[in-house]
């Protein structure tokens, strides 16, 4: 798909007529130089360096029509200093001249809303977080169970992405095809004004360490969608310019959508020659690329020096040795069974065809299918040895003999010395490995996508919404004990025939922002998050200010694995369906051998208070502590606790076990030794020694 | 097998004094140990489960300090009765052959039980510890019921073993 205009009428710079010669003249070099150098017949965009040198990105830049952008002069033809203003750059078609932009968009990152993409094993929600209204939902396009989609809590696209801007990379849902943009929709029709939310490559891509998240996440809070991307690259400022919430607030359908929005102002210190523009990329990402977005910090505080990272990070890989993809950007996201999630499907097909096609245009249409589902299905084999059990055992799968056999990047082959093998088919390699050490209780964690790390803000406690933690140890998809991430969701709603239907926190804030504490403006200092659980009396008074529509159902607030409610003007509160947690596992920080779980003895895992059975979780805020609900493992799995128990309990005898199995081992040797060698040695004498007992 | 012991009672003594001798003291307790390991270890893989857990795990493991005990008592108080001679009966050698190949596949299933808990061996070697617990544990099952069925033999011939 290239990017979509919307209508909007751009103005263009034109090259001034006094262009000196010398300009024209370069041009005229550069054009014959490709021109010698290509293949015949291959257009620029269909060429390759085919090396794993990465090629320099001096290309010119294009706007969302394609039109190649070019600065106008210095000074104008009275001599006057000009801006260097222009129309911002579209990823879409600047990088998507060469590379296929609509083939990308089908990726990972992007293809959350799209129906032919299979959700995949849970992953982390998008989670809406309201500190006055104590709002957490997660939210997902996929579908995990446990998580709302958007529209399900009343929530549209363009909300989602101006919500979400600061870590999303754009494409999907950014990107709403024009004719289906309703112009009644208040909300949806502002991207008509403010642009599309196109891909921004460089989010990921660029390696200058100059792409700048902080002035992208300003730009997306003033609706600057369209010049967000160059405003983060530092190609340009928008100055006091209207910014696009201005306009999008100001425009009234049925009146034109604005024709004039505001010209970006380059810093012409990034413009080359001939009006192109240098981009450090790479396509092997550093893994700081990818801990914007990704980051899990579990120690709060100012303790990162505490930490030891990934150790996979420490020995020097990135997050795309494991984490890989094509050119349609589905990352391998490296869970076992992840194949049964990627099926070679129609589209995949397509667009490999397509690419077959472009690079040579001789193959026939059929053939080319053909050798596209041939090369899905080899690159599907390829998923599975890149799990941990595939890079440090090997895998079944794969094409290569060298990929099947495991050691890929140098992987060791584990040894797991002591540890019977029924743990491996029990326990994922992350329930030992992974997270932090597990102690009495799961930690809070904070994470990017969930509170805004890699953004300068006041400094975030345990008790920062929303509150994460980890690590549960619960069973996953493919049976296996895993740990995993838990949140549980807060929101006031409606509960109408045994269905709660959750409230935006600003609705909640217009029917009872009165009802909620107000913060002074010390308490703001100490507490900017505003974290302090509410009281009951406080439940109380938002519940009946929202109980004005008896239409809606029964106001409700879930919160900490509740349900409250009020019953004859008291609140009860009970364990609901629908206040249960959302939990997803986690691969990362992956810790080294020496700090696994088990390490130390069998009583890491099965003893009486060990972690993995009998630790707590806690769903803490925004209630106060005593009325949260607090389980521990066995009872978050579905564990039969007397067992749990009671296997625990007999390994303060394993060592007795060893000892009398040993022992009587020792002896029947003994014996076998002792009767073996006489008769061994009776036969060699041609005696029988029972003959010689018996005389 | 030699008839001038006491062993599982013979017709001149079947008392209680000749059934709590140490010989079917010991014996009782290493069959009641293999009879409850053939239980939850075959019938795991009667009912179809690759590995044992949970009640049964422990059942087996609680049954395995019995059977090793009178196992080891059994080849204590057993070996030197149960070499067989020249002109010794064929089911008496059989029985004999039986209480070796006890003897030997208990010692191979014993250690190939108890070697995965310490750190003497990796995944692979653990591994193969499982196959041999296996298809140790399957000889000395047979062994065991054969080496019953020999002595029941006996005892309805009349030999008094």
């Amino acid at each position: 798909m290239k990017a979509e205009t919307f209508g909007v009428k751009i103005r263009v710079p034109v090259q001034n007529d006094s262009t000196s010669w010398r300009k024209k003249a370069s041009c005229a070099v550069v054009l014959a130089l490709m021109l010698a150098f290509a293949p015949s017949g291959t257009a620029a965009e269909n060429l390759k360096t085919e090396s794993r040198m990465p090629f320099l990105h001096h290309i010119p830049l294009r706007d969302a029509e394609g039109r190649m952008i070019s600065l106008p002069p210095l000074f104008d033809a009275q001599g006057k200093p000009q801006d260097a203003a222009a129309n911002p750059y579209s990823p879409a078609q600047t990088c998507g001249k060469c590379h296929e932009y609509d083939i990308i968009g089908r990726g990972w990152h992007f293809n959350s809303a799209k129906d032919d993409i299979k959700p995949g094993r849970p992953g982390e929600p998008w989670i809406l977080t309201d500190p006055v209204t104590r709002t957490q939902i997660p939210l997902s396009y996929r579908g995990w169970a446990g998580t709302f989609k958007p529209a399900e809590i009343g929530m549209n696209d363009f909300d989602f992405v101006t919500t979400f801007a600061r870590h999303l990379p754009g494409g999907g849902v950014g990107e709403p095809p024009k004719d289906k943009i309703d112009a009644n929709d208040v909300r949806m029709r502002r991207f008509l004004v403010t642009g599309a939310m196109e891909i921004d490559c460089l989010i990921c891509h660029d390696s200058s360490g100059h792409y700048d998240h902080d002035s992208r996440f300003r730009a997306m809070g003033m609706e600057n969608i369209r010049w967000a991307p160059s405003i983060a690259a530092g190609l340009g400022t928008l100055g006091f310019a209207k910014s696009g919430k201005a306009a999008a607030d100001q425009w009234r359908p049925p009146d034109p959508v604005p024709a004039n929005p505001p010209l970006l102002k380059y810093d012409r210190a990034r413009q080359g020659m001939e009006n192109h523009t240098t981009f450090n990329v790479a396509r092997q990402r550093l893994a700081s690329s990818c801990y914007y977005c990704h980051t899990a910090e579990s120690r709060t505080g100012d303790a990162r020096w505490h930490s030891d990272n990934d150790v996979h990070i420490r020995a020097g890989m990135s997050c795309v040795d494991c984490h890989r993809n094509s050119v349609d950007h589905m990352v391998v996201r490296g869970y076992e069974g992840e194949l049964g999630n990627r099926a070679v499907n129609a589209g995949m097909v397509e667009w490999r065809a397509k690419l077959i096609r472009r690079n040579d245009a001789a193959v026939s249409e059929a053939d080319a299918k053909r050798l596209a589902e041939q090369q899905a299905k080899d690159e599907m084999g390829m998923v599975e040895t890149l799990t941990c059990r595939g890079c440090h055992y090997g895998s079944g799968c794969g094409k290569s003999a060298a990929v099947r056999m495991g050691g890929r990047l140098g992987a060791p082959e584990p040894v797991h010395k002591g540890l019977p093998p029924i743990h491996l088919e029990k326990l994922s390699c992350t329930a030992c490995h992974s997270g932090p050490f597990p102690g009495e209780a799961a930690g809070a964690v904070h994470t990017s996508l969930a509170h805004k790390l890699g953004l300068p803000a006041p400094a975030r406690t345990d008790n920062t919404p929303p509150v994460i933690v980890q690590p549960v140890f619960l069973r996953g998809q493919d049976g296996r004990i895993a740990p995993h991430r838990m949140v549980w969701p807060a929101y006031w709603g409606h509960l109408n025939q045994g269905k709660v239907t959750p409230l935006l926190p600003a609705e909640v804030s217009k029917l009872a922002r009165a009802k909620f504490p107000m913060l002074t403006s010390a308490d703001m200092m100490r507490d900017p998050y505003n974290s302090k659980p509410l009281t009951g009396e406080q439940i109380t008074g938002v519940l009946g200010a929202l109980a004005g529509d008896a239409a809606k159902g029964q106001p409700v607030f879930v919160a900490a694995g509740k349900l409250y409610r009020l019953d004859n003007g008291k609140l009860v509160s009970e364990e609901h369906e629908t206040a249960k947690p959302y939990a997803w596992p986690l691969a990362h920080d992956v810790r080294p051998a020496s700090q696994s779980l088990g390490v130390r003895s069998c009583a890491d895992c099965h003893s009486t208070d060990s972690p993995i059975y009998f630790g707590t979780v806690t769903a803490r805020v925004p209630v106060e502590a005593g009325n949260a609900v607090t389980k521990q493992m066995w009872a978050l799995r579905g564990d039969n606790k007397t067992l749990a128990a009671t296997f625990a309990f007999t390994f303060r005898f394993r060592p007795m076990l060893k000892y009398v199995s040993f022992g009587s081992a020792f002896v029947i040797l003994a014996v076998l030794l002792a009767f073996g060698l006489a008769g061994l040695y009776s036969l060699l004498n041609n005696r029988d020694p029972h003959k010689q007992k018996k005389a | 097998m030699k008839t001038d012991k006491h062993i599982l009672g013979t017709p001149m003594q079947s008392s209680l004094l000749a059934l709590v001798s140490w010989q079917n003291l010991a014996y009782i307790l290493m069959l009641f140990g293999a009879v409850a390991l053939a239980v939850t270890g075959l019938g795991t893989l009667v009912f179809g489960k690759v590995s044992m857990s949970g009640w049964v795990l422990m059942l087996h493991a609680s049954a395995a300090p019995a059977f090793a005990i009178g196992l080891a008592l059994v080849a204590l108080t057993w070996a030197g009765h149960s070499c067989a001679g020249a002109e010794d009966s064929l089911p008496d050698r059989a029985a004999s052959l039986l209480f070796w190949l006890i003897l030997a596949s208990g010692l191979v299933v014993i250690l190939s039980g108890v070697a995965p808990m310490t750190p003497l061996c990796g995944t692979n070697g653990q591994r193969t510890m499982v196959s041999v617990h296996y298809y140790g544990a399957l000889l000395l099952t047979i062994a065991v019921a054969l080496h019953v069925f020999s002595l029941v033999a006996a005892k309805r011939r009349g030999i008094g073993v």
